[in-house]
């Protein structure tokens, strides 16, 4: 029972990190309707320009800073060249570019630092932490990571419920035209909403790469795990993308436990089935009534 | 289903002379030219056969899909296991033989495609891609599940049903046993590093709060050379016959219009060569799939699917099912894809999750975007364009000095950034643009497609 407890405990941080870059997915869904699966891409070559930084510097908090920013001009950059230009009645051309993107970043992230993975320098320890007479399946790092994620989820939900560039955003996801017709730039608020993503992909990546290796195609899998939560939590909600985030760190972690690593991607993939069959809409989504 | 096998019968008999026209001279290609050139035609003949399916999936019914790298890793599973395991066929007790392993895994994916199509005819776009991206990640990893049966991570060696195994009799001669542990070998050295590769990504997760549990996790994961041309495995395989790629290239993509046919009155049988073989195998697997699909695509079921890709709505009043129709897509391309990947575990005389993993899927995607996203034709330049970059990426950079990191990413690069700017100018890749241009020279509208 303690392990279970256990595991439970140690999967907070990976979901924290999950819940993340699902939030960065449910971002730019809300905005544009597009699944963006060039997120981790973009997460992974912001990740490496930490990496590149931390090195030099030695600065956590510096690299942590810099990656922010990539993360944002990068977001910038995929939305200005490829999703703008986009005709918006080919939705498997949207798809598509997207993965295209994550191909070409993939392959820029091997060319510039190399295909080796290489270790993330570990910024605080990462030994559980001993009190109460025992020793704790969470480390001071763990509770950063999570600590930065509340951070960040409370800042977003300020951004949207107090401010007029969020309330903006609300009114551009909600109805485009209605929203420019009083007066909201939503091209502009489009961008911004990119660039947001952007940051929260960047974070997630730094957060998540001392907990492993970071190579180019190290966060595929964390694209699986993004995207089942924020699927299951429906794709247009912000406490849902959390919530299933956290949800599916438990899950991971649990079932890493008690089984093996390598079964965590199956559980995913099932799990995701599951949930497409019984509520395609997700859990947390507005339903709509759909055609056929 | 039925209306799956509902061929019209004049086209049935001009599609079967075509087909077979096509598949005599390609096969005189093949024997016409050097192993290497065989190894790159079987590639092209194996990509082609998976894209077919995807032409009907993507193109034709509007399904984006990055699942069929791991429907060709059932196809390859089912392969590898079932030549392995079974001695005779249950029940009929006849000897078993490469053929039957093929049979089963074509069944294996009609099956598994007829499941996923099941679930995916509910979903729209973005909701299928990402499903089927969990499969691309998901199904290699259930070989990890079940290490006695399917290897593991180091995947499984099988020996590859030689002609006296069973099939069609080719040359009655002795192998050269050179040729044969040269492949071996080859196919090892390939696949064992790409195999490796895969730990890191599951390990992502999971080497956080357990340091003690998770030291032996670890350690394989750090040394991991993860390499980012995982997307086309074979990428070094002709490393030691660089010399030999830029002429085997030009005869390769000579057999578009077939017209390099030269050398092929002296056909040279030194024995026994496993390359082409393997590469007459894909061959004539790429062209029963292709008959397959010129009979679905240009008959009533490929008006049925591009009417429920263009308005699912008044295709249902005309009385054509959705679902149906995405689910016989479905099952359609992973049919195609699952004998891809039985092809595909005959040529690497092995299967192993690190061959079928999410990069496989990506370029069935990229081939099939850039040949034509709803052109068999497109499909099959589709393959070309995948094997020829790559060497001709290497070509460039030996001749330019480039370093390795450069080298290898290279083709990933060019291929991420031409699909983007395939989909923003000319979404109907190389064919479809082709076409555009035709049309306008000849002042004629554009065939639909």
């Amino acid at each position: 029972m303690t392990s279970f407890i256990d595991y439970l405990i140690g999967g907070v941080s990976n979901g924290a990190v999950i819940a993340l870059m699902a939030i960065a997915l449910v971002l730019i869904w809300r905005a544009t309707r597009v699944v963006n699966f060039a997120q981790v891409g973009q997460a992974m070559f912001t990740t490496f320009v930490a990496l590149t930084v931390q090195t030099v510097t030695g600065s956590w908090v510096l690299a942590l800073a810099v990656a922010m920013v990539a993360g944002a001009i990068l977001g910038v950059i995929v939305q200005f060249l490829v999703l703008r230009p986009m005709r918006r009645a080919d939705t498997s051309g949207a798809i598509i570019a997207t993965f295209g993107v994550l191909i070409a970043l993939q392959a820029a992230v091997g060319m510039i630092w190399g295909g080796d993975a290489q270790a993330y320098p570990q910024p605080f320890d990462n030994a559980g932490i001993v009190a109460f007479g025992r020793i704790w399946p969470i480390s001071v790092y763990d509770l950063v990571v999570i600590g930065v994620t509340i951070l960040l989820v409370v800042a977003l939900s300020l951004l949207f419920t107090r401010t007029s560039i969020g309330l903006a955003m609300r009114a551009s996801a909600f109805n485009p035209e209605v929203a420019r017709l009083s007066g909201v730039r939503v091209s502009r608020v489009l961008t911004f909403g990119w660039a947001l993503a952007g940051v929260v992909g960047a974070v997630a990546g730094v957060l998540v790469a001392p907990s492993s290796t970071v190579s180019p195609t190290t966060f595929d899998i964390l694209l699986v795990f993004a995207f089942t939560a924020a699927v299951i939590g429906g794709l247009d909600s912000l406490v849902g993308a959390v919530a299933l985030g956290v949800f599916a760190g438990l899950v991971i972690s649990l079932v890493s436990g008690l089984s093996n690593s390598g079964n965590a991607p199956v559980v995913a993939l099932i799990l995701l089935a599951l949930s497409l069959i019984t509520k395609p809409d997700g859990v947390f989504g507005h339903h709509k009534a759909r055609a056929v | 289903m039925t209306s799956l096998l509902r061929f019209p019968g004049g086209r049935l008999v001009g599609h079967a002379a075509f087909v077979i026209i096509i598949w005599f001279l390609i096969m005189r290609l093949n024997d016409s030219v050097d192993p290497l050139a065989n190894y790159y035609i079987a590639l092209v003949a194996m990509y082609a056969t998976a894209m077919f399916g995807m032409v009907i999936l993507v193109g034709l019914s509007g399904q984006v899909s990055l699942g069929n790298g791991a429907l060709m890793a059932v196809g390859g599973y089912v392969f590898a296991v079932t030549s392995l395991h079974w001695q005779t066929v249950p029940i009929l007790g006849v000897p078993w033989n490469g053929w039957w392993s093929m049979a089963f895994a074509a069944v294996g994916g009609i099956v598994v495609g007829l499941l996923i199509g099941g679930i995916a005819a509910r979903l729209r776009g973005p909701y299928l891609a990402g499903l089927t991206l969990g499969l691309a990640v998901g199904v290699p990893a259930i070989a990890n599940r079940f290490p006695e049966l399917l290897g593991g991570e180091s995947g499984l060696m099988i020996t590859v049903p030689y002609p006296d195994g069973g099939y069609a009799p080719v040359e009655e001669e002795v192998f050269v046993d050179g040729t044969v542990e040269g492949q071996s070998g080859d196919a090892s050295s390939v696949a064992v590093p790409s195999a490796e590769a895969t730990v890191s990504p599951d390990d992502m997760l999971t080497l956080d709060n357990f340091p003690a549990a998770d030291a032996s996790a670890a350690a394989p994961s750090v040394d991991a050379s993860v390499s980012p041309d995982d997307m086309l495995t074979l990428d070094n395989f002709p490393a030691a016959d660089a010399s030999a790629a830029a002429p085997s290239v030009d005869a390769s993509s000579g057999d578009l219009g077939a017209t390099d046919l030269s050398g092929a009155g002296d056909l040279i049988d030194a024995g026994f060569i496993i390359e082409r073989w393997q590469a007459g195998l894909a061959i004539t697997v790429a062209c029963i799939a292709a008959f397959i699909a010129l009979n679905l695509v240009r008959g009533r079921q490929g008006r049925v699917w591009r009417a429920v890709r263009d308005d699912s709505i008044a295709a249902a009043v005309s009385g054509i099912s959705p679902a149906k129709a995405k689910v016989s897509a479905f099952a359609v391309s992973s049919l195609f894809a699952a004998l891809a990947g039985a092809v595909f575990a005959q040529i690497l005389s092995y299967v192993g999750p690190g061959a079928f993993g999410l990069g496989l899927s990506l370029s069935l995607l990229v081939g099939v975007v850039l040949g034509g996203r709803s052109s068999l034709l497109g499909a099959v330049i589709g393959g070309l364009l995948l094997v020829w970059l790559p060497e001709f990426v290497l070509s460039l950079a030996e001749r330019g000095g480039w370093e390795d990191q450069i080298t290898n990413n290279a083709p990933n690069l060019i291929y991420g950034l031409l699909v983007v700017l395939v989909v923003l100018l000319a979404p109907g890749g190389i064919v479809g643009s082709v076409q555009l241009l035709i049309s306008k020279v000849t002042r004629r509208a554009p065939k639909g497609v």
